[in-house]
């Protein structure tokens, strides 16, 4: 096949005579990805989608999950961000128990800097994408396809994968005693997760005495910044028993 | 689901040695037996995707020959692409024509392909123009009004659809036939109108009745025809 000639044979989606279909990892990955977002749907999320480079895939996220193609099916909150000012469009935008996907590459700054402060924002993440993988915990889940092929955005690889989130999605629908989500973790007054080893806050403003208003999954707060240098908007702080105790590096992870 | 459920044999054995593990609820069986059943359900579905995707490739490589053969021509010659669709199948419109506005990326493995991004446009880009068409004259004719307004004789449009029988669409077409462009149809289930319609020179159909995989093969062949296009132009540079 003369149009066959161009294609590099190391991809499926390029040249699917070779594509045995999706790995079980990958595949367990767009389960429990699934799950959880039907279960934030469930509890009243949005659904924010991101495609900086690529946005026709955020736009198509969100018609799937808004106009579903299968009468009957639940049309469900999902909206496209777009525009220059990403971080800040999506910082109005999602409220603590919302979804935000992404659909990117992962050294896009703009998701990098949206996915570090999901947890300041109480916001749970879903990165799909192709060539070198974010790191580890970067999102809490990652859908990602390993070939480096810088064309594969082009060529419905990842049109697939958005499509059986959102069938795989309906499916959870079917079983409304799973959509529960799993209590609240840290019941005790004491909790390692959330208070002997700090919390994630976003600085959204500056006040007098050394302290700051910051960003929470749990709301806004005021904590005292007297352990850090100096503040500004946006910055990310670990915070311990209302004290910021040390900022969290622009590239670290999460 | 539909069809068989392959995860039903972890329910099962689940249900079988649950005496074993009196410490896991039921509930929890439960949750890990709908994993098992969603995660075997997405690999039976990317491997029906990845059949029809084989399918479809094989069935229309003549007519990607075709189409690819007179895009190279127009395009050698000045033509440009408008590219439209409804919906989902607007955003994968969007990404054909981004693609084909996007210089060839530098993969290692490229085959020998020319340089330059070609003139190409989504004509789902601009919301006041769609808006105000929408608005005054129809939505039927959102399409075909920005025809009457940009194309020349010459030019490609290419339409994505899943029916084949949007009247946007056709409407469209219509039009590009009247202003002598060359008119390239994407459906899937039987081709719906385009298959048949004097206004559409190739259609290609995705003979399937899910919108998913219908849209899935289309990406790839709106890949291939990119792909196929700059062969033909790089061949004709050499010349």
């Amino acid at each position: 096949m003369s149009a066959q000639r161009a294609v590099p044979v190391a991809y499926p989606f390029l040249n699917p005579a070779g594509d045995s279909g999706l790995g079980e990892e990958l595949s367990a990955d767009l389960a429990a990805a699934s799950l959880t977002l039907a279960r934030r749907f469930a509890a009243g999320a949005t659904l924010w989608c991101l495609a900086p480079s690529w946005e026709p895939h955020a736009r198509h996220v969100a018609v799937e999950f808004v106009h579903p193609v299968i009468v009957g099916k639940k049309a469900l909150p999902a909206v496209a961000l777009t525009g220059p000012n990403l971080v800040s469009t999506v910082r109005v935008s999602a409220q603590p128990g919302d979804v935000v996907i992404a659909v990117a590459s992962a050294d896009d700054p703009a998701v990098r800097s949206v996915m570090r402060r999901a947890p300041a924002w109480g916001i749970t993440t879903l990165w799909i994408g192709s060539g070198a993988r974010p790191a580890a915990g970067a999102a809490d889940h990652v859908l990602w396809l390993d070939d480096p092929d810088p064309r594969i955005p082009a060529t419905g690889g990842f049109v697939l994968l958005y499509h059986l989130l959102w069938e795989l999605t309906h499916v959870c629908f079917e079983h409304p005693g799973l959509l529960t989500s799993p209590a609240p973790q840290c019941a005790d007054e004491v909790c390692i997760t959330c208070s002997d080893e700090g919390r994630l806050g976003e600085v959204i403003g500056i006040e007098r005495g050394g302290q700051a208003l910051v960003r929470t999954a749990a709301g806004e707060e005021s904590v005292a910044t007297v352990l850090v240098e100096l503040v500004r908007p946006g910055d990310l702080l670990l915070i311990h028993a209302g004290m910021a105790i040390s900022k969290v590096d622009e590239e670290a992870g999460r | 689901m539909t069809g068989p459920t392959p995860g039903s044999l972890p329910l099962r054995a689940a249900e079988a040695t649950a005496f074993l593990y009196p410490f896991l609820d039921a509930e929890e069986w439960d949750q890990d037996s709908l994993l098992a059943d969603l995660a075997a359900s997405a690999r039976a579905k990317a491997r029906e995707s990845a059949s029809l995707r084989r399918s479809t490739l094989q069935a229309s490589a003549p007519l990607l020959e075709a189409a690819a053969t007179e895009m190279a021509h127009r395009l050698a010659a000045g033509g440009r692409i408008f590219t439209f669709g409804n919906g989902g199948s607007s955003t994968d419109a969007t990404t054909l024509a981004d693609l084909f506005a996007s210089p060839p990326p530098a993969a290692p493995h490229a085959a020998k392909l020319t340089t330059r991004a070609l003139p190409a446009w989504s004509l789902t880009a601009d919301q006041a123009v769609l808006t105000a068409l929408g608005n005054d004259v129809g939505f039927e004719l959102v399409f075909a009004r920005q025809l009457i307004a940009r194309a020349k004789p010459g030019d490609i449009a290419i339409a994505m659809s899943t029916s084949g029988n949007s009247k946007d669409l056709a409407a469209a077409f219509r039009e590009a036939r009247r202003r002598s462009m060359y008119t390239i149809g994407f459906a899937g289930y039987d081709g719906g109108e385009f298959a048949t319609s004097e206004d559409v020179d190739v259609c290609f159909v995705v003979r399937s009745q899910s919108v998913h995989r219908v849209q899935e093969s289309q990406a790839l062949l709106g890949y291939h025809l990119w792909a196929a296009v700059h062969e033909h132009l790089a061949v004709a540079g050499e010349h």
